[in-house]
């Protein structure tokens, strides 16, 4: 029977397709079908793929942008006579101090919108008749310092509430609290530089003067904060020092660190003074000439960065330079040094003017139309720009986002700030950077500290080579093992075997990493970490009991060694092993008390441990969870992995390669060596290189058994931190869009950067093998 | 014991050399007997399944032994049991005895390794290694610790004109062997065979894979062989049978039926089965 629409499809010319040569509509429906299918997958893989790179890359390229600013507006400001200036932590409501010391606020934010305060004034709590023609304020701690003429000085502190009015928008109120008037100094001397640091405990207040002979003269003074039965603390005055004489030269700058540990005195001649307070009073520590390499020596300006620990430094040159206080280890204590050379300033002259920010380590500097702003950790210059108008004063908002600038016309120009990633940059990420406080440039990686100074320390370095050390570990624990076990399972035991073998390490492969880490973190380490000896010596006795077991059946007569039947050795070796391996544990103490012994140069008494031994003899730290252990448990982790597949390409050998090997007289060894293992090399090439890439991106072990110390050694028994636990262990504290959430985006990327080349080649390379060793068909 | 499958040839006697009881391990080639590859009462069993029954069979020394019969008769298990090949499979057994020369090869002072040294072994497919030609035909040699080069070129160059593919590939032996033809590949193999010096050459249907051509030449190469070499071959071809043996050995459901010169066996089998098979009435 013929329907006519076959008939349709019939060919015209010759006999009709009988209906057996017709294919089914729905097999060819089907097999269409299929074909999208499966070609849309192929294309949703490698889009996936796509896709998280593009995404990746999107949440990295923030880090590696620069600054931007936006023009806001400008304001006209009376004619106050600017003593000092400060913003609020919002950026809302910046203040001029006039030489009356009155506070003059101007809100900023929606001007001429009815809940704008526009200008206000307050008054701070300074007692009554007395001039104050000297005025500072420190934009970190919210402490305005007020000077007399007569050598007397106050600190008043300034600190902002929000309140928020019914109906009303939010409103920043500034609350000042005033102190007793200390004197300090002579009292028949104007301020020159007054300078206050309240660091708990100790407050210390320096004051430099100059008299009318043209000499200058510099006091300290310590203050004591004594607490009434009722209300605030009261600072009173304890000791008074002269600094005068404790440096050469005329001192033109002076600034106390944040700590209250050191004063630092700039001088007219270009010498930098750094004098440290003792218990009783104060002594020359060092001098250096910051300068001594330029045309002009002169100190221009000399500025605390965010901290106080670190001087910003300009001679009239524009040479920008930095000097941080850090702990030297040859001189046992601390000491200033220069740790930055900057790019030369924008005009070639010295700063006029300079903010800090009091979010990082950025600072405004600049004079006259020149402005830039620079970020001390990386050097970089974020933002550098030639302004329209002559900067008398600027401003770095508190949040680092909204610059003021006051021009020469009594002008204010408020700027938006964006940049939301200052600290980071290729250099930031890869390259050696000396670190406030360090004695050195180095790689590392501290996100997170203590204080709301804390310089971010972002290096991808000791993380890339954490999880490098860490795979080589595992590496050289697995990739052996894995191997001669695929190669004994398929070449050398009886097929029985091989059957129940590897579903077993098929089973081993799924063993969640975590059970593993714990293993490795609360039973491996410790055991390890107190029978070292025990461990090493058990890894040097299992190769050599392995020869000894083949001495010793190859010397015994053939027809004993009948009894062993070819596949079943493992009969007999396993016992033998096990008791190799348990002589050699037993044996671990006898050898720490032979060769790791150490004297105890507090008690005189020998004592045998491997861990003090290490110590001492290679100067290296011993820690409980270390590479050895991790390599161990991590080896664990991927010997399925690499056992599997090339256990697989081994056995895929042909059978046909392996006859022709054995009837010539080859030993099963030899045929393994020169037949199966060539052939199967591009299987097992591949193998090695999936468990490397496990290794490489493997967490829960490393995070559970490293001690996650981003730190960069070989030692063996030292610990590290992998980019995969690094990213584990900072999720907690990534604010999203931060500078922390992007950079474990950045160590993501790496890790999938290595990963990708690592595969690529690896696969390119196996490509070739398989060309090479083909199997005829 | 069956006296179908217990032949001898009293009408050609060949002098029996005298066998030195020294000689354990194979011995020397000159104390070997003509008929020197002897099965006894020979049974085989892969596990519970008997393959072979009650072989009595002995094989002349530089002669070539046709073993003939349908798929399935155990004339290739036979074979591979000659340098004891089938030991990597599980389960195997078997019962009387399996002689070269006066020597058990399942004696245990015998070592299976250099038994097959003595034994080459040419397959149905052609296996070459995926190595280069002088690779390939050395390999028997490297994994017996020989280094000296001379000593291995010399050792190629002698058995590649052995295997009659010296002239087509002498100026490429260092190229894979894979770039070689089928014919030329399995006259490799042969090469590799002998590379090793053998005494026995055994080959399993060596051209069931090959064209009419290549299985000429292979052909020829066992004429030349036999001068030197005492070769078995299992073939499916009674052609080729005829060709190429003296003597053949016709095998029907693991039993030896009949074993006599070619030219009887093919002419006038005394056994009617043998005449079925050989005219190619079954099989």
């Amino acid at each position: 029977m013929r329907s006519p629409r076959k008939r349709e499809h019939a060919p015209r010319a010759g006999a009709p397709i009988p209906e057996r040569f017709r294919v089914a509509r729905s097999t060819l429906i089907f097999d269409h079908a299929m074909n999208i299918v499966i070609k849309t997958g192929g294309i949703a893989v490698v889009g996936a793929i796509g896709g998280i790179f593009i995404f990746l890359l999107i949440q990295i390229l923030p880090l590696f942008r620069g600054a931007s600013i936006d023009y806001v507006g400008s304001f006209e400001l009376p004619d106050l006579g600017i003593q000092a200036m400060g913003i609020d932590p919002w950026s809302e409501i910046p203040f001029f101090v006039d030489p009356d010391g009155t506070l003059h606020f101007l809100e900023i934010v929606d001007p001429g919108a009815p809940h704008n305060r526009g200008w206000f004034t307050v008054a701070p709590p300074l007692p009554p008749d007395t001039a104050f023609p000297f005025a500072r304020f420190n934009q970190r701690y919210g402490k305005l310092l007020f000077g007399t003429d007569d050598g007397r000085f106050t600190v008043v502190n300034l600190n902002f509430e929000q309140s928020f009015p019914e109906h009303r928008q939010r409103e920043i109120v500034p609350r000042l609290s005033g102190n007793p008037v200390i004197r300090i100094g002579r009292s028949d001397a104007v301020f020159e530089e007054l300078d206050y640091v309240d660091a708990g405990r100790t407050k210390l207040a320096v004051a430099l003067q100059r008299l009318g002979d043209g000499t200058s003269e510099l006091h300290a003074v310590t203050l004591r904060a004594t607490r009434p039965l009722i209300g605030d603390p009261v600072l009173r005055r304890d000791r008074e020092f002269d600094l005068t004489g404790l440096f050469e030269g005329v001192p033109r700058f002076v600034r106390l660190t944040g700590d209250a540990d050191f004063v630092i005195v700039g001088t007219e001649e270009g010498y930098l003074h750094l004098l440290a307070r003792t218990r009783d009073g104060f002594e020359p520590r060092q001098t250096h000439r910051p300068f001594h390499d330029a045309a002009s020596e002169a100190i221009h300006s000399m500025d605390f960065l965010f901290g106080d620990l670190s001087l910003i430094l300009t001679n009239p040159e524009g040479r920008n330079v930095m000097y941080s206080i850090y702990h030297d280890e040859g001189e046992g204590h601390r000491i200033l040094g220069r740790t930055k050379v900057f790019d030369l300033l924008p005009g070639g002259r010295g700063a006029d003017f300079y903010s800090t920010s009091v979010r990082n380590k950025a600072f405004l500097i600049g004079s006259g139309n020149q402005a830039a702003i620079r970020y001390a950790t990386t050097n970089a210059t974020r933002w550098e720009s030639e302004l329209d108008f002559a900067v008398e004063h600027a401003l770095l908002g508190g949040r680092y986002d909204r610059i003021l600038f006051v021009d020469d016309a009594n002008k204010m120009h408020l700027f938006e700030l964006s940049d939301r990633h200052p600290e980071t940059g290729l250099r930031a990420y890869f390259g050696k950077i000396h670190y406030e406080g360090r004695a050195e440039p180095e790689f590392m990686w501290q996100s997170t500290g203590g204080g709301d100074a804390f310089e971010p320390k972002i290096s991808m370095v000791p993380l890339i080579w954490g999880t490098m050390k860490g795979t080589v570990f595992a590496m050289i624990i697995a990739v052996p093992i894995a191997l001669l076990a695929a190669l004994y399972t398929s070449q050398f035991i009886r097929p029985e075997m091989r059957g129940i073998i590897k579903p077993i390490m098929e089973i081993m492969e799924s063993v969640p990493t975590v059970v593993l880490g714990f293993l490795a973190a609360l039973w491996m380490a410790p055991l390890i970490s107190g029978s070292v000896p025990s461990a090493l010596l058990v890894i040097a006795a299992l190769p050599a009991g392995i020869l000894a077991f083949a001495a010793i059946v190859t010397a015994l007569p053939r027809p004993a060694r009948r009894w062993i039947r070819p596949g079943y050795e493992f009969l007999y070796f396993a016992p033998f092993m096990f008791g190799i391996g348990w002589i050699a544990w037993s044996l671990g103490p006898v050898l720490e008390g032979i060769l790791f012994a150490i004297e105890d140069p507090g008690t005189g008494a020998v004592v045998a441990d491997f861990r003090l031994w290490w110590t001492e003899t290679t100067g290296a730290a011993f820690r409980q969870r270390n590479a050895f252990v991790v390599g161990v448990f991590m080896g664990f982790a991927i010997i399925p992995t690499i056992f599997t597949i090339a256990e697989d390409s081994m056995s895929n050998v042909p059978r046909s390669f392996r006859s022709a090997a054995y009837a010539l007289g080859a030993s099963r060894w030899q045929t393994a060596v020169t037949v199966v293992l060539p052939t199967a090399a591009a299987g097992i090439f591949s193998a090695v290189m999936i468990g490397f890439g496990r290794a490489v991106g493997e967490t829960m072990i490393l995070l559970m058994a490293t001690g996650n110390t981003p730190i960069m050694t070989v030692n063996p028994f030292d610990g590290m931190r992998t980019l995969a636990a690094n990213i584990a262990v900072e999720l907690p504290e990534a604010a999203q869009g931060g500078t922390l959430y992007r950079s474990l985006f950045l160590g993501a990327m790496l890790l999938f950067l290595m990963t990708f080349l690592v595969n690529t080649l690896a696969e390119l390379l196996r490509q070739r093998l398989r060309e090479r060793y083909k199997a005829v068909e | 014991m069956n006296e179908a499958s217990h032949q001898s040839f009293p009408e050609q006697p060949v002098a029996r050399r005298p066998v030195s009881v020294e000689s354990r391990n194979l011995g020397e080639r000159a104390n070997y007997a003509p008929d020197y590859i002897a099965f006894r009462n020979y049974s085989f069993y892969y596990g519970a399944t008997q393959v072979l029954f009650d072989i009595n069979l002995e094989i002349p020394e530089r002669q070539v032994t046709a073993l003939i019969g349908p798929s399935g008769c155990g004339k290739s298990t036979l074979l591979r049991n000659i340098n004891r090949m089938n030991d990597l499979i599980d389960g195997i057994r078997h019962e009387g005895d399996l002689l070269i020369g006066r020597t058990s090869v399942y004696d245990p002072g015998i070592e299976v390794i250099s038994l097959r040294k003595r034994i080459g072994m040419v397959f149905q497919k052609s296996n070459p290694f995926p190595k280069s030609i002088y690779e390939n035909v050395i390999y028997g040699l490297r994994v017996a610790g020989r280094r000296r080069k001379s000593v291995l070129d010399d050792a190629v160059e002698r058995s590649l004109k052995a295997s009659a593919l010296w002239d087509e590939v002498k100026d490429r032996l260092h190229e894979s062997a894979f770039s070689l033809s089928g014919g030329q590949m399995q006259r490799l193999c042969i090469a590799r065979a002998i590379a090793n010096q053998p005494e026995i050459i055994l080959m399993d249907e060596p051209c069931s894979a090959l064209d009419p051509i290549a299985t000429g030449k292979i052909e020829d190469l066992i004429h030349e062989l036999k001068n030197d070499y005492t070769i078995v071959i299992v073939t499916h071809n009674m052609q080729q049978a005829a060709r190429v043996s003296d003597r053949t050995a016709f095998f029907y459901l693991g039993k030896l039926v009949e074993y006599d010169h070619t030219d009887t066996i093919f002419m006038n089998p005394m056994e009617p089965q043998t005449e079925a098979y050989v005219s190619g009435r079954f099989g």
